[in-house]
């Protein structure tokens, strides 16, 4: 099949991921406008549209500056009679909280869905907030799908209980159902020749001002309960009850009278938990809408009930307002959730075997606890392994230099003089070993934010705030004119890679050149624009260039008020990537290779530790001996390593690739080992 | 119902959720069958941990298919609840050590990746010899291969470690599809002779 996503109809599977699923959802619902900031683990269901967008008939996909942005495009083409998509990832509500705080006053037009992709765990997000909890405030109904078929089948659905109650409505997706890959049967698509906007005005709903504002509070608190009675009914809505007549295997708790309530991938993880202690007679309640709560079901449920779990990731938003319900019924049962899972870190389904075999006192099969000690046992001797920058990135060279210039290589001490202000992109991994080069890293923008206000407050300081493009353009302009009008004593990096690299490499304003070798037309010339804000020390480098870059922050560091740097390189993977599509050939170039040589080279560990790059590595040789060596296959010879080693011991080897083939003498310049396989790569 | 799980672990940069991806496209063919199993992606930054789980499902008959009991699956695998670990570095396959068990194949490269803690004396990178006591403790079915060179030799980049480890799959487990499947999954995809070829590579050793 040529392109499955965009042609599958009604009878055709394949095995597609979780946020695929939730973009075809869109498209069968008729979907013609998706927007979002990129954000891990939600990419890719506005990347899917986005790639696909020329097979795509009236669709219209744009990666928005900021989430604020995005959900209000997402707004103005649902107003406009357009059914939209806005992605984003959990925090991406935080900047879009206002525009959703609005959204249930003023109602919506055509369907509007704003899919969330959460980060339990935190393996790419720097926090693990629950976005549930907005809902309380915004009164978004949120659905929450729990495998791959149900992400596009809840997220068409969703598109109709939009327009049925006039809501945005929120489809919530963890990481785990994100990046889950499995088999979708797909379903047809609605005719897209139907699609085309019309905005009609209704002051009524979209005017939100004084007594205005009141009236359709109302309104929507109104809507509200009749979606209550929606949930009440819904086939969203799951009660499964347990078989009558059961096998008592356990005479201390009767299995009848106990019952689970879950929702999402969790809920998949209690099926699986409940098979694998064979405890598969209890009443379950899968709530597929998790807000609103229907009284009616809860109540339904709970009635013959003695005990309820509640099984859910942080907090425990399904148990506050279940307990609440519960409380307002004269429940007289037990509720427990929050006593029995934790509220911090994924729940996983390990943690769900354990909670569910705890409480019902029925142990996982031997083969559980054993595979548990084993990892138990070794763990302490496996070294640690945490994500540092690509072999070749430009923000090794930053984080590199910066370091050299504030003098504070591979320490993690607290009493530092310069202060670095770390914020949110790949350049992020700095703070990690072995550069530990950050002092804070929180929200979007914080580093200068943060940063200004120390500079006042702590005059005895340097201070260098970084930031990178994407992340400078989402909110980072209001922050530097803030410093600019108080002339904050600040230097400010940009390091500027010209992409979004870190979910996927979208385009961001100043990207010039497309990754086909096409120019970007009204791409936004990142020097005008500081230029125009009144800075006048504005300064642009080459970070690979580690030399010259730390002196240039030495000298920045000793003027007063604030200073730009622009640190200039685009992302390797991009770079390299262009030059695959362009096809560039070795022929008559002449081919660098560089080379550590053995027995120059005195480990004063430069290359290896300070910078850091992965493409140099340690071998041992026969007699135990170990040694530094550049991996040909890895390195993309950017030559940091050859600037940076004190030593000479790093050279760059120039050759013609036709006279390395045939002739000798050329051969042997490389002699060692691993070489041998260098060769014959390139050749 | 029946199952088998095969995690994949190892870095970013290795082919792990394409590997993952192929073998998950082979449960297409059967209506009783469904598959599922999430993935660990790093970000756009290669070096840090990368996981994909494969989870096939044989149901005995449409009904089991259609119990609300039975049809739910975690995209994660349980302690002890893989039947296979396939591992492209070696200290990853340690750290992936909870989810097999006595009865388990592990499959694991050779090639090491020296981590940033080894590299700063923080900790020391073990000997072949330890990982392979640690692992022989669990279970006897222990296979391994030097991925990186055997794809170097033969295709002059480390890009088919993945497609080569999932011929040694179908070659010393009892993975319950055919490799015709694989084989034709293979044929569709994009340098579908160098996989072909690997794959026999892993087949073969
Ligand atoms: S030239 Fe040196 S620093 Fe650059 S990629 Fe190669 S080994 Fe790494
Ligand atoms: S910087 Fe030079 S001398 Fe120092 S470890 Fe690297 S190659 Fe050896």
């Amino acid at each position: 099949m040529a392109n499955l996503f965009v042609e599958g109809k009604y009878g055709d599977k394949g095995i597609i991921l979780g946020n695929e699923a939730i973009a075809r959802g869109a498209l069968e619902a008729g979907v013609g406008y998706a927007s979002m900031y990129p954000g891990t683990p939600a990419s890719e269901i506005i990347i899917t549209l986005d790639k696909n967008k020329k097979y795509i008939k009236n669709i219209y996909t744009e990666f928005s500056l900021n989430e604020h942005i995005s959900l209000h495009g997402a707004i103005g083409a649902s107003w406009s009679g357009i059914r939209s998509l806005c992605a984003m990832k959990n925090v991406g509500l935080n900047v879009a909280s206002e525009p959703a705080h609005f959204l249930a006053y003023t109602g919506v037009k055509a369907g509007l869905v704003l899919a969330i992709g959460s980060d339990p765990g935190a393996p790419s997000s720097s926090n693990e907030q629950d976005d549930r909890w907005y809902s309380l405030h915004t009164y978004m109904p949120i659905l929450e799908p729990s495998n791959i078929q149900e992400a596009k089948d809840f997220t068409k659905k969703a598109f109709e209980i939009s327009e049925q109650f006039s809501f945005g409505i929120i489809l919530m997706a963890p990481s785990r159902l994100c990046h889950n890959a499995g088999i979708l049967h797909f379903g047809d698509c609605l005719d897209r020749d139907l699609i085309s906007g019309n905005f009609k005005r209704d002051p009524e709903n979209y005017l939100n001002l004084f007594n205005l504002a009141v009236k359709n509070h109302k309104k929507y608190l109104e809507r509200n309960e009749l979606l209550k009675k929606y949930a009440n009914t819904s086939e969203l809505n799951i009660i499964i009850d347990a078989e009558t007549g059961s096998r008592n295997h356990n005479r201390r708790r009767n299995n009848n009278r106990i019952g689970f309530i879950s929702s999402g991938v969790i809920y998949a993880h209690l099926i699986e938990a409940l098979n694998f202690i064979n405890a598969d007679n209890y009443k379950i309640l899968k709530l597929g809408i998790t807000f609103p709560l229907s009284e009616e079901l809860i109540k339904r449920f709970l009635n013959d009930l003695d005990e309820v779990v509640i099984v859910e990731e942080a907090e425990g938003f399904l148990e506050f307002q279940i307990k609440k319900i519960a409380f307002e019924i004269g429940y007289q049962g037990k509720i427990h959730g929050k006593n029995i899972f934790n509220a911090y870190g994924e729940l996983t389904v390990d943690d769900v075997i354990k909670g569910a075999a705890n409480f019902l006192k029925k142990p996982p099969p031997e083969y559980f606890d054993t595979a548990v000690k084993n990892l138990e046992m070794i763990s302490d001797k496996i070294p640690q392994r945490m994500g540092t920058f690509c072999v070749g990135c430009p923000h090794r060279g930053s984080i590199y230099s910066i370091l050299k210039a504030s003098g504070y290589s591979n320490t993690d001490s607290k009493d530092r003089d310069v202060i670095i202000a770390g914020d949110i992109g790949c350049y992020t991994l700095g703070l990690l070993p072995p550069y530990n080069a950050m002092d804070w890293l929180t929200c979007m923008n914080s580093g200068l934010s943060i940063g200004q206000a120390i500079s006042i407050a702590d005059k005895s300081k340097k201070i260098i705030a970084l930031v990178g493009d994407s992340t400078f353009y989402h909110s980072g302009i209001p922050v530097l004119m803030n410093a600019v009008q108080n002339n904050s004593n600040i230097l400010y990096i940009i390091l500027d890679n010209s992409w979004t690299a870190m979910t996927g490499h979208q385009k961001t304003p100043s990207t010039k050149i497309d990754i086909d070798g096409i120019p970007i037309p009204n791409a936004i010339n990142l020097k005008d624009l500081l230029k125009s804000l009144g800075i006048s020390y504005i300064k642009t480098i080459d970070p690979n260039n580690v030399k010259r870059f730390s002196v240039l922050i030495k000298e920045a560091l000793k003027e007063k008020g604030l200073k730009v740097i622009i640190a200039k390189r685009e992302c390797i993977l991009q770079e390299e990537r262009r030059n695959k599509i362009k096809n560039v050939k070795l022929n008559n170039k002449p081919e660098i290779i560089y080379e550590l040589q053995k027995e120059r080279c005195v480990k004063c560990n430069e290359c290896f530790v300070e910078l850091a790059c992965p493409a140099i590595q340690l071998k041992k040789e026969d007699d135990n001996k170990e040694f530094y060596f550049i991996d040909t296959v890895a390195c993309v010879k950017c030559g940091v390593c050859y600037e940076v080693c004190p030593n000479g011991a790093i050279r760059k080897v120039e050759f013609n690739l036709h006279s390395l083939i045939n002739s000798e003498p050329q051969v042997n310049l490389l002699n060692n080992k691993e070489n041998k396989t260098e060769l014959k790569i390139i050749a | 119902m029946q199952q088998f799980n095969i995690a994949i672990t190892g870095l970013g940069g290795q082919g792990i959720i394409t590997a993952g991806t192929i073998l998950k496209n082979a449960a297409l063919n059967s209506d009783l069958q469904d598959v599922s199993g999430s993935e660990r992606r790093g970000g756009a930054q290669r070096e840090g941990y990368v996981e994909a789980f494969v989870k096939y499902i044989f149901y005995d008959s449409v009904s089991e298919m259609q119990n609300q009991r039975k049809n739910m699956h975690s995209p994660m695998i349980a302690s002890g609840d893989a039947d296979v670990l396939i591992s492209l570095e070696p200290i990853e396959t340690l750290r992936a050590i909870s989810y097999v068990n006595k009865n388990s194949v592990i499959i694991f490269n050779t090639n090491t990746h020296i981590p940033i803690s080894v590299r700063m004396g923080k900790s020391k990178y073990p000997e072949l010899y330890d990982i392979l006591n640690s692992l022989y403790n669990i279970t006897d079915k222990v296979f391994y291969y030097d991925f990186n060179k055997l794809s170097i030799e033969n295709f002059g980049s480390i890009i088919s470690v993945n497609v080569i480890s999932l011929g040694v799959v179908f070659a010393k487990t009892n993975i319950p599809i055919s490799k015709n499947v694989i084989e034709n999954i293979l044929l569709k995809g994009p340098k579908a002779q160098d996989n072909l070829r690997a794959f026999n590579i892993g087949l073969n050793l």
